[in-house]
């Protein structure tokens, strides 16, 4: 169960993924994409139900059709962005702390105020959609791999986007390699979670079933530590960036070097519908 | 395997399967390996209740049964577990709130009890532990003891400690568990010559590796009150509504001329549930010769009803005796916003303490709580010193 303790700045020899057949994975899988495809129909800040999501700056009106962002019978309210809170302000002087990363519910529509690399970000959520949550491919367990994180020669970090359309600084936690087809050498980033102390290692790819199939912009998948300092990387949990789902999210810019040159059907498929428009650089 | 066994066992004993009434050793399978802890279920003319159980230390849970699924309340955090029912085991999930997707922890119970394992000596005692992140490193302590349940201790980090961990102790290697609803923590380790090589497991996949050696009595953490800042210029102003809705101030009769404490916490912060009984313990020692104390809530909906009710749950729990009011929300920003006269406010709880001038004199961030010990008994002597202190400045109200 212990893994072997490893100083994460001692270069290891690049080892090769091994293909191993993990089929007992799938009911987890299983698992997962059901309570995924829950928290989508049900939670209040489901992507499904985005209707907005911009840049705080110093302030921003909700509610009526000149507002910056127009709510339908919403009365007119004003988002404050002060130096260390966020202020929501109704009719008179009623005011309202609104805190970051929680649901905040207002008439009918949730806020999410989460800090980004550039500043808060706001996204609204109305309280129903229309839009289908997604499907996937039959599980392929010649898609599952487990093998080493080889660390970086020097620490450094990135501003990327995350799967929910916040640009945040990640640090570069090193490359792994898989085989499919060929050996490819993915770039893996530490993407900061919910508390100090989690994170989530991810690798936003793109591969040639893209815009067949699967989402045009690319996929994320993330790395599950199994021990010994190794890591499985499960195509089969591949997920698509919200923007897949509702054009209200930024697409990720796809990461430097991440194609594999063949096609990964596993995973998330995309059928259209939440995509309005398929994107390109459209950030940054 | 294990299963099977306690399946037979459980109906040797004749437990009833159709009831998830009794013990039952429970664990979350964190992609590094299992985090084990207790959960005891009850029944009572009120229904079912329980606890998860680190060790000694429990958190009281709620539970409601339909057919064979078992939804398990963790209300004081606001996170479930939900499982079903088969024979003699429990199979299903954790769960609580995500921006990306679900967060969600496989559990799994079987009934019976993790067995107590003791440490050897060579584990036990006090050690200076440095966290490897990608970005550096970051000084921890650990505290191994063996108590009733076998190896127990504590981590303790700048801010305060982790709460209690509880755990398995096999040969040389160790894992320790704390579980109370909110915080996901197992600390797995090995012990090979005079240093201690493991990982620290937050959450369903964060994994930090750590070494650690035995602590030399030289300072490894920085102290809390270095932490956080205050303006020391003018009296402390907080201006808020209590649970009913009626405003408490500093300006009012009630702080004038006292030492208060002002108690920044939060009903779903762990540390909190340790510090607020020693306060309250304090305030009965002190209140006669003229200390206050006032408890600031910051709490996780923004909704004054809903967050009334989870502090009033709080009050009723440590049965505090001095005013609470809701002052806000659990994010550390925002919870600055409202009280400005306190720089890089980003610990809870929070321990303010004002001279009877009403001026801040101390800002401890964080609380060591009983789990850690030596440190626990210095810090609730260390207080009491400092209210002592300022009970003997004189009684003049300089505003």
């Amino acid at each position: 169960m212990l893994s072997r303790f490893r100083h994460p700045t001692i270069v290891t020899a690049l080892y090769y993924l091994a293909a191993a057949p993990l089929s007992a994975q799938a009911p987890d899988v299983a698992r997962e994409r059901a309570a995924y495809i829950a928290w989508l129909e049900t939670a209040p800040n489901s992507p499904l139900k985005a209707l907005a999501q911009q840049p705080l700056g110093s302030g921003l009106t909700l509610g009526p059709e000149d507002a910056d962002i127009p709510l339908l019978g919403l009365p007119k309210h004003r988002l404050i962005a002060k130096e260390n809170s966020v202020i929501l302000q109704g009719l008179g002087d009623d005011t309202q702390v609104v805190r970051r990363e929680r649901p905040f519910r207002i008439s009918g529509y949730t806020l999410y105020v989460t800090a980004s690399a550039r500043g808060k970000m706001v996204t609204v959520f109305g309280n129903s959609t229309r839009k289908r949550p997604p499907g996937y491919y039959e599980y392929d367990s010649s898609l599952v791999f487990t093998g080493r994180l080889v660390p970086p020669t020097q620490r450094s970090s990135s501003r990327v986007l995350t799967s929910d359309g916040i640009e945040t600084q990640a640090i570069e936690a090193g490359t792994i390699v898989a085989s499919i087809g060929t050996p490819v050498k993915l770039r893996v980033l530490r993407i900061p979670g919910a508390s100090g102390e989690e994170s989530e290692l991810e690798i936003f790819f793109q591969d040639e079933s893209n815009g067949e199939g699967t989402y045009p912009a690319g996929r994320f998948v993330n790395l599950t530590p199994v021990g010994r300092g190794e890591y499985r990387l499960d195509f089969n949990r591949a997920r698509n960036p919200f923007c897949a789902y509702n054009s209200v999210y930024p697409c990720p810019v796809p990461w430097r070097g991440n194609l594999i040159r063949a096609p990964v059907r596993a995973g998330e498929r995309y059928r259209g519908g939440g995509l309005d428009v398929v994107p390109t650089s459209k950030t940054r | 395997m294990m299963f099977v066994a306690l399946v037979v066992t459980g109906a040797l004993l004749g437990l009833n399967s159709r009831s998830p009434v009794g013990s039952w050793r429970a664990a979350l399978d964190l992609a590094g390996g299992p985090l084990n802890f207790h959960l005891e279920i009850d029944s009572s003319s009120a229904g079912l209740g329980g606890k998860i159980c680190n060790g000694a230390q429990c958190q009281p849970v709620v539970v409601n049964v339909e057919g064979d699924s078992v939804v398990i309340d963790i209300a004081d955090f606001a996170a479930t577990m939900t499982a079903t029912l088969r024979g003699d085991s429990l199979t299903g999930a954790y769960r609580n709130v995500g921006s990306r997707g679900p967060r969600v922890i496989p559990f799994r119970a079987a009934r019976g009890r993790w067995p107590s394992t003791p440490a050897g000596k060579a584990l036990l005692g006090r050690w200076d532990a440095t966290y490897y992140l990608d970005w550096g490193t970051s000084p921890r302590v650990f505290e191994f003891r063996n108590g009733p349940s076998g190896l127990e201790g504590t981590i303790i980090s700048n801010t305060g400690d982790y709460g209690h961990f509880s755990g398995l102790v096999t040969a040389d290697s160790f894992a320790m568990a704390h579980f109370d609803g909110s915080f996901v923590y197992l600390l797995t380790g090995r012990l090979k010559g005079d240093t201690l090589r493991g990982l620290f497991h937050a959450g369903l996949r964060t994994q930090t590796p750590w070494k650690a050696v035995r602590s030399t009595g030289r300072r490894h953490l920085k102290s809390p009150a270095e932490i956080t800042q205050a303006d020391t210029n003018a009296p402390f102003r907080f201006d808020f509504r209590d649970l009913d809705g009626q405003r408490v101030t500093s300006e009012d009769p009630r702080f004038k001329g006292k030492v208060v404490l002002v108690d920044i916490f939060g009903s779903w912060c762990p540390t909190c549930h340790e510090a607020t009984p020693e306060l309250v313990r304090l305030y009965h020692r002190y209140r006669n010769r003229g200390l206050e104390m006032v408890g600031l809530a910051y709490e996780v909906t923004g909704d004054r009803a809903i967050d009334a009710r989870q502090v009033r749950r709080y009050r009723e729990k440590f049965r505090i005796p001095f005013p609470t009011l809701l002052a806000g929300t659990n994010d550390t920003e925002a919870a600055a916003a409202t009280l400005p006269q306190l720089h890089g406010f980003t610990s809870f709880p929070t321990t303010v303490f004002l001279g009877r001038d009403g001026r801040v004199r101390r800002v401890h961030a964080g609380f060591y709580g009983p789990a850690t010990g030596a440190q626990h008994t210095r810090l609730i002597r260390d207080f009491e010193r400092e209210i002592e202190k300022l009970l003997q400045e004189p009684q003049t109200t300089q505003q």
